[in-house]
């Protein structure tokens, strides 16, 4: 069996509106961040990941199965759906425990597997009480805690941390990166780029119905060539470090850091960047603290290539 | 990058087969068809009538009774074939009532709460999904239907004298047939006309308007046009012909002859199919976008 999720060529028509358009993606396991503005596509992707919906032209496996055998398929997917969808008047663990039995488990080992799941949201208390008077946190939880119930290997996350307190999200996040860790496929949609970019090993950019860029955030960065770098640099004298790489020709920007302990500087050659930082260094005129790239993350990316508008510079 | 510990173990425990899963969709569907003070209401009006016919069932079959009641009055209680088309027809009519009541909120709040992508995410079909409502909906409905009919029937055989069941075998399984078709129709188009319309009154109204506006419409081109064939809009006549010839009562005759059963049949399957087909087109995991 493939440990990829697999889409080969994959374009969906809504009529004449335009889902996503000839994508190709070959997704490892570990933790695969969808970013994109609204109407961008991604839960379009999602739907397609999740055999909700075919695609008009183009096809799709995960993990090697096909979305028409869907009792395999549903096996080895869970997803947890952005819309606040619950059958009226169910406690919470009741809905999850129907939810398993919409999976085919067996009744003893879906209590077991609905305390498990419970357990790992950590709802607590609230899965005695119904869905209907759940906060949105909890409601968020809730669904996660029936999306990995049945023990999927494929783990799909439309925007999973929407409505949650800051406690919340570190404590879902870390659930997240567990899972990732152990080897499944968690494939997250989010806007709260910050706090997923921590704990992502890849990202895909979709805007407009096309994917933008694919692949691990520093390795796409650097790829993004005609948006200078941004470093920071934090040691003793900054200005020194700033005036040293002007006059050297390896800067575009320079801007001191609030507390006048660090310089963040712009480059167009990251590698020579490097190189004239280490001579700088040796020479001994500055002593350098720490060396942190501040542009080489999601949410950098989607500014670079996607923009606040939209549209993809 | 990530370093997989590949410790992760996916179920690989036995699967139950699809039809019990079917029936965990069919469970929600009844919780929530009688979780209205409304369904109740009419569940228990449906029982009136049927009280009723007992108790002229009973006093048909009792001579004391029938004396006390009659007295002075030559009139007969014959418990025949006419009088279980009766009994059949307000039970089915009742049938309409929650039909129109039930099957929208089977559909609606799923449609309007977008829940489609969360339970078809399961190994579970489109059809699984209608299926588990149908089976609801069919089960509420032979509660005032079917099963209040045949109880009818069994207790006249029980308070009649003698052969009369054996006699009359054919009302049963005529019961059992008629009815059985009329809630399947109507919770086929009950279900079908619900997927269509986000507000649950606006379908109730759409399920009557469906029934009884053709109706109107084909009671009209008979009568200019002199034929029979416009009765195939109207669906309260069809059945009744259609109850009338299952049960052995006699025929109704207008504009010179009553409509083939063929006919008959053919328009419920014409009126399914194109019910399945609406339903076929909004019951999906997303939403329809229009181009």
């Amino acid at each position: 069996m493939s440990d990829r999720i697999i889409f080969d060529n994959v374009s969906k028509f809504y009529g004449e509106i335009l889902g996503v358009n000839r994508i190709s993606l070959n997704i490892p396991p570990g933790i695969t961040t969808l970013v994109g503005p609204n109407g961008s596509g991604k839960t379009t992707l999602m739907n397609l990941m999740t055999g909700l919906v075919q695609p008009s032209s183009g096809s799709i496996t995960v993990l090697g199965i096909s979305p028409g055998n869907a009792t395999e398929f549903f096996r080895n997917v869970g997803y947890c759906t952005q819309f606040d969808s619950f059958p009226r008047g169910l406690l919470g663990w009741q809905f999850v425990l129907d939810s398993l039995l919409l999976h085919g488990m067996p009744k003893s080992e879906a209590y077991k597997l609905t305390m498990e799941a419970l357990e790992r949201a950590q709802l607590g208390d609230a899965a005695g009480r119904k869905i209907a008077g759940y906060s949105k946190g909890m409601r968020q939880k809730i669904r996660l805690a029936q999306a990995i119930a049945h023990h999927p290997k494929v783990l799909v996350l439309d925007e999973p941390l929407n409505g949650l307190d800051p406690v919340a999200r570190a404590e879902s996040l870390a659930l997240f990166q567990e899972l990732g860790r152990q080897g499944m496929h968690v494939i997250i949609s989010s806007h709260i780029l910050d706090e997923v970019d921590r704990i992502s090993d890849r990202v895909v950019l979709i805007t407009g119905g096309y994917l933008i860029a694919e692949g691990n955030i520093h390795e796409v960065r650097q790829e993004v060539r005609d948006k200078p770098m941004q470093v920071l640099i934090r040691c003793d004298r900054p200005e020194v470090l700033a005036s040293k790489m002007f006059a050297v020709n390896h800067c575009v920007e320079a801007r001191l850091h609030e507390d006048g302990k660090g310089v963040f500087l712009r480059t167009g050659d990251i590698d020579q960047f490097y190189f004239m930082l280490n001579g700088i260094a040796a020479e001994g005129l500055v002593k350098i603290d720490a060396v942190t790239p501040a542009d080489d993350d999601a949410n950098a990316i989607y500014q670079y290539l996607i923009g606040t508008d939209g549209g993809a510079s | 990058m990530s370093v997989y510990k590949h410790t992760y173990r996916a179920y690989g425990g036995r699967i139950t087969p699809l039809w019990t899963r079917v029936l965990v969709l069919a469970r929600y569907a009844f919780a929530e068809a009688w979780s209205s003070k409304i369904t109740v209401a009419l569940f228990t009006l449906s029982l009136l009538p049927t009280v009723v016919f007992i108790v002229i069932i009973y006093v048909a079959n009792n001579p004391i009774a029938r004396a006390l009641i009659m007295r002075g009055s030559s009139r007969e209680f014959a418990i025949d074939a006419h009088y279980f088309f009766l009994i059949l027809q307000t039970q089915s009519w009742i049938a309409l009532a929650i039909t129109a009541w039930v099957a929208p909120r089977l559909i609606s709040y799923d449609l309007s709460d977008n829940a489609l992508p969360i339970l078809l995410s399961r190994p579970i079909s489109r059809f699984g999904y209608i299926l588990g409502k149908l089976i609801a909906l069919l089960a509420s409905l032979s509660a005032v239907t079917w099963i209040p009919c045949l109880l009818l029937f069994a207790y006249q055989a029980y308070s009649s004298p003698g052969p009369w069941i054996s006699d009359n075998l054919r009302i049963a399984a005529g019961l059992l047939v008629g009815a059985v078709i009329w809630i399947a129709f109507l919770s086929i188009l009950g279900l079908a006309l619900s997927s269509w319309v986000r507000w649950r009154i606006v379908a109730t109204g759409i399920i009557f308007a469906a029934i009884f506006v053709p109706a109107g419409v084909g009671g009209v081109m008979s009568a200019i046009l002199r034929t029979r064939w416009g009765f195939l809009l109207n669906i309260p006549y069809m059945m009744s012909v259609l109850w009338r010839r299952l049960l052995g009562a006699p025929d109704f005759m207008r504009f010179g002859g009553s409509l083939p059963t063929t006919a008959i049949a053919a328009m419920l399957v014409i009126i399914c199919m194109a019910s399945v087909a609406m339903l076929n087109a909004r019951i999906r995991a997303r939403e329809v976008v229009r181009g």
